[in-house]
């Protein structure tokens, strides 16, 4: 455990005979035990000081933390015992590691026992906010979840917009951290500096939407609505590849931390605090905020999807590719969101169809007219905007049947449900969105694994007798619906799928494997690595295999990292296709580059969306040094990215995972090679690419393993 | 540094009813004090505080003001980005984003809860459109 991880004082809260906590009162623990000597020297110091003296300390250390963008504390929950202990973060710690999910990784790499099980009382799930977060700079409200991930056994994190993070700060924590398993279901209530366990078997069983408004109204007593983060269905019957939702669905959905807090028989969080988020120079993020809002509201000229869809059908024939630049971002995003990517990414063979066999000849335009932007839009009720976003690429769109409306559903989403499963019938994909998201189910593995489901049904691996009778063919909606229905419910069929992919083709057998897409475990993202290998490479060599939110070649041209590092390669405005699948020295800088910055920008709370408008427009380095008061240029913020990125593999090697076997399964990578479609013949050399991606990191480049020298240079001490 | 109350204080406990943190604790009839940690410098004690025992942030001694008097936001619409800064700012929840624009989609906020509004100017001093003013 690391000098910076014991806290000096701590409040503990009482508990009742039931375990649940009624009070809360400040006690004074050891202030010495387990901290390194320089830190107790100075502890002993600071103790032998007067009163007086130590209050003036104390009121130091609060302005400090107050004027730098993090609130200097976090709040970590024991559920064995019910305990809520509060502890300091030394202020080198947020300088070492951001906030967000940096600070968390240094945080479960030093708690989490080696090798412990993801669904057991060791495991630690946490709820993050970014180091950017309520400043006043602008689409930094991302709240993170972090945990050891039961689908893929490694470091596990998933990202998530709408209103939490903030509020997490308000309650005066950057993090809250779960440990331990209830024996009850409980939720926790967090107030400004103060927590409760409170009961939560009557909530257990209910949707993601129904558990919100509950909650809402049981806490709503002081004004002030509170922010919840919760589970559904999907995630107490701990299904390998649920979520957590806040804002009645929006869903934090990747890594399969859903069933973490499910093992922990932690229901939601609520935070209704109201504490002020300070940052160092208020008027100078506003400066950039203006700026930067300027660019985004800008008029959106009136375009129809169709240009889009045609844009896609000339990309996917062309030998050449054009870099692309964040300002098309801007238009996209404002006027449909991710979605308005539908139609023009099935051409130009960016999304993966009919369970990566396909290609735009399977599902091609009068296809995925199911999934026009165009309509999608028509259906929006009302614009959503995240928190501190002014693009607000979100939607409220109106359904018909059972639920009245469900938050637009995404480009993943649309596609995993659609393309992917050969299914064009659009009512559904509101449905099954909204069930999904009510149920706390990732849509994106869902859809996959009904894919790989209906592959084996068509290969005969799987009969009527094994499906309960669901006539599991491409494109059957109906028998979609019933299948993902059961998949929620762990029924029949349902249980055996329940857990993503490669779980139920170990269950399944019969070869079956071959046709279970995934990255250690999880399933990979709607967009495809045969056509831009840079995702293939990131599914591959990320310590969270299978995320699309970290890099690809696509986005180092959207991002225009070396606007702000010079130092970083400019892309070729045009370059022939055929030049991405060769394994270049400037490929790989390229790909250490967007690691390094994700990292920075998940350490900020940043949204993908707003990066993707570049960096020269974005001001993420001024933002982040205006907010904190330090005067660090671009390549030292890097460096802490890939201190990041170095502590997450590390994360993964102290829990024995072998890196080389993160590695996208062969379909994906094109073997064998697709034989139509914009991505006909195309295979990525994904060994090359890892190997040198991990030597540039300074990890061993046949295994992966960060070396000692790469953990001293980072002071991540070997 | 936080707001303080000093030995003038007669515990009438106005000040612990309107902290909208709970950052105020005291008996009645009692000087009440401030939890450094949770006062968010808002300014409503002092405004509150019928015996002039408040001093804000800097030492100075705050004035009471009648609270039909206390400033309220007004929304420049033209300048909103509708981003929900000010929603989150909002110590009271009193402004929420339930204006849907008049030709788009986006929703815009509104003082949905006048009668609890504080007059901290949270809202105008975390908008970086600088579309809020108090008046």
């Amino acid at each position: 455990m690391g000098k910076f991880s014991k806290p000096a004082s701590s409040v503990k809260l009482d508990t009742d005979p039931y375990g649940y906590i009624t009070k809360s009162k400040k006690i004074k623990k050891d202030p010495f035990r387990g901290i390194g000597r320089d830190t107790l020297i100075s502890n002993l110091f600071k103790t032998s000081y007067s009163k007086w003296e130590s209050n003036i300390c104390k009121k130091n250390e609060q302005e400090a933390a107050m004027e730098r963008g993090y609130m200097g504390r976090i709040l970590m929950v024991d559920l064995t015992k019910g305990e809520c202990i509060e502890e300091k973060i030394p202020d080198e710690l947020y300088e070492y590691y951001l906030s967000g999910t940096g600070l968390a990784a240094k945080i479960l790499y030093d708690r989490i026992p080696a090798r412990a099980d993801p669904l057991g009382p060791d495991n630690i799930l946490g709820f993050v906010s970014g180091l950017l977060t309520g400043t006043g700079s602008m689409m930094t409200g991302r709240w993170m979840v972090v945990g050891k991930s039961p689908l893929t056994g490694t470091w596990g994190d998933a990202n998530c917009g709408g209103s939490f993070s903030p509020a997490i700060k308000r309650c005066g924590y950057d993090g809250i951290f779960f440990h331990g398993i209830s024996k009850k279901p409980v939720y926790l209530y967090v107030g400004n500096r103060t927590a409760e366990l409170r009961d939560a078997s009557l909530l257990w069983g209910k949707d993601a939407v129904e558990t919100e408004e509950i909650l809402i109204q049981q806490n709503d007593e002081h004004g002030k609505k509170p922010k919840i983060v919760c589970i559904g269905q999907s995630g107490e019957k701990i299904s390998l590849i649920s979520g957590i939702s806040n804002d009645r669905g929006r869903m934090a959905a990747r890594s399969g931390l859903g069933a973490v807090m499910g093992s922990k028989k932690l229901k939601a969080v609520v935070c209704a605090g109201n504490l002020r988020i300070g940052a160092a120079d208020r008027d100078q993020v506003h400066h950039l905020s203006r700026k930067f809002n300027e660019f985004i509201m800008q008029p959106t000229p009136n375009i129809s999807a169709k240009v889009l869809l045609w844009a896609g059908k000339i990309l996917g024939m062309l030998p050449i590719a054009f870099a692309m630049d964040g300002s098309a971002t801007r238009i996209i995003m404002r006027k449909w969101g991710t979605v308005g990517v539908n139609q023009m990414s099935v051409e130009m063979g960016d999304t993966p169809i009919k369970n990566w066999m396909g290609s735009p000849r399977d599902w091609g335009s009068k296809k995925s007219a199911s999934v026009n932007p165009d309509h999608i839009v028509k259906r929006e009720r009302e614009k959503y905007h995240c928190y501190a976003c002014p693009v607000g690429c979100g939607g409220i769109c109106a359904t018909t049947g059972k639920y009245k409306e469900t938050h637009k559903p995404e480009y993943e989403t649309c596609l995993a449900l659609s393309g992917f499963c050969m299914n064009d019938d659009t009512e559904s994909i509101y449905y099954l969105n909204e069930i999904l998201n009510r149920a706390g189910m990732d849509t994106i593995s869902a859809g996959a694994t009904v894919a790989f489901a209906i592959e084996c049904f068509e290969r005969g691996v799987l009969t009527k007798d094994d499906t309960n009778g669901l006539e599991l063919r491409w494109g059957n909606t109906e028998a979609i619906k019933d299948l993902l229905e059961k998949m929620i419910a762990r029924e029949g069929i349902g249980d055996v799928l329940a857990d993503g992919t490669k779980k139920a083709a170990e269950k399944i057998g019969k070869g079956s494997m071959e046709w279970a897409v995934h990255a250690g475990g999880q399933e990979p993202a709607m967009h495809d690595g045969r056509n831009d290998p840079g995702f293939a490479l990131h599914y591959s060599v990320e310590p969270t295999p299978g995320r699309h939110t970290i890099g690809s070649f696509q986005y180092y041209e959207l991002f225009q990292l070396w606007s702000k590092i010079p130092s970083l390669p400019r892309v070729k405005p045009i370059s022939t296709k055929n030049s991405r699948y060769r394994v270049t020295d400037e490929q790989i800088i390229q790909a250490a580059a967007l690691s390094r910055f994700i990292n920075v920008v998940n350490g900020s709370g940043m949204c993908l969306m707003g990066v993707s408008m570049g960096i020269s427009r974005i001001p993420v380095f001024e933002w982040l040094n205006a907010v904190t008061g330090w005067s660090k240029d671009p390549e030292e913020y890097m460096l802490i990215g890939e201190r990041i990125q170095t502590i997450k593999q590390a994360f993964n090697i102290k829990h024995g995972i072998e890196p080389r076997d993160m590695k996208i399964s062969d379909r994906a990578l094109g073997l064998p090679k697709l034989q139509e479609g914009p991505n006909k013949g195309r295979s990525v050399d994904i060994d090359l690419f890892m190997s040198k991606y991990w030597d540039y990191f300074g990890w061993d480049p046949q295994t992966g393993k960060p070396t000692h020298e790469t953990m001293n240079r980072l002071n991540l001490g070997a | 540094m936080s707001f303080q109350i000093t030995d003038a204080c007669t515990g009438c406990g106005a000040c612990m009813k309107i902290c909208p943190t709970g950052a105020i604790s005291g008996e009645k009839k009692k000087k009440h004090v401030i939890a450094e940690d949770l006062c968010i410098e808002c300014g409503a004690c002092g405004r509150i505080c019928p015996k002039e025992a408040v001093l804000d942030q800097l030492g100075n001694r705050c004035t009471p003001v009648k609270r039909s008097q206390w400033k309220k936001p007004v929304l420049d619409l033209s300048r909103c980005c509708s981003c929900t800064i000010c929603e989150d700012a909002c110590p009271l929840g009193c402004i929420a984003l339930c204006e849907l624009g008049m030709c788009n989609k986006h929703r815009y906020p509104s003082l949905i809860k006048p009668e609890l509004c504080i007059a901290c100017g949270f809202c105008v001093t975390d908008c970086p459109q600088d579309a809020l003013t108090m008046i």
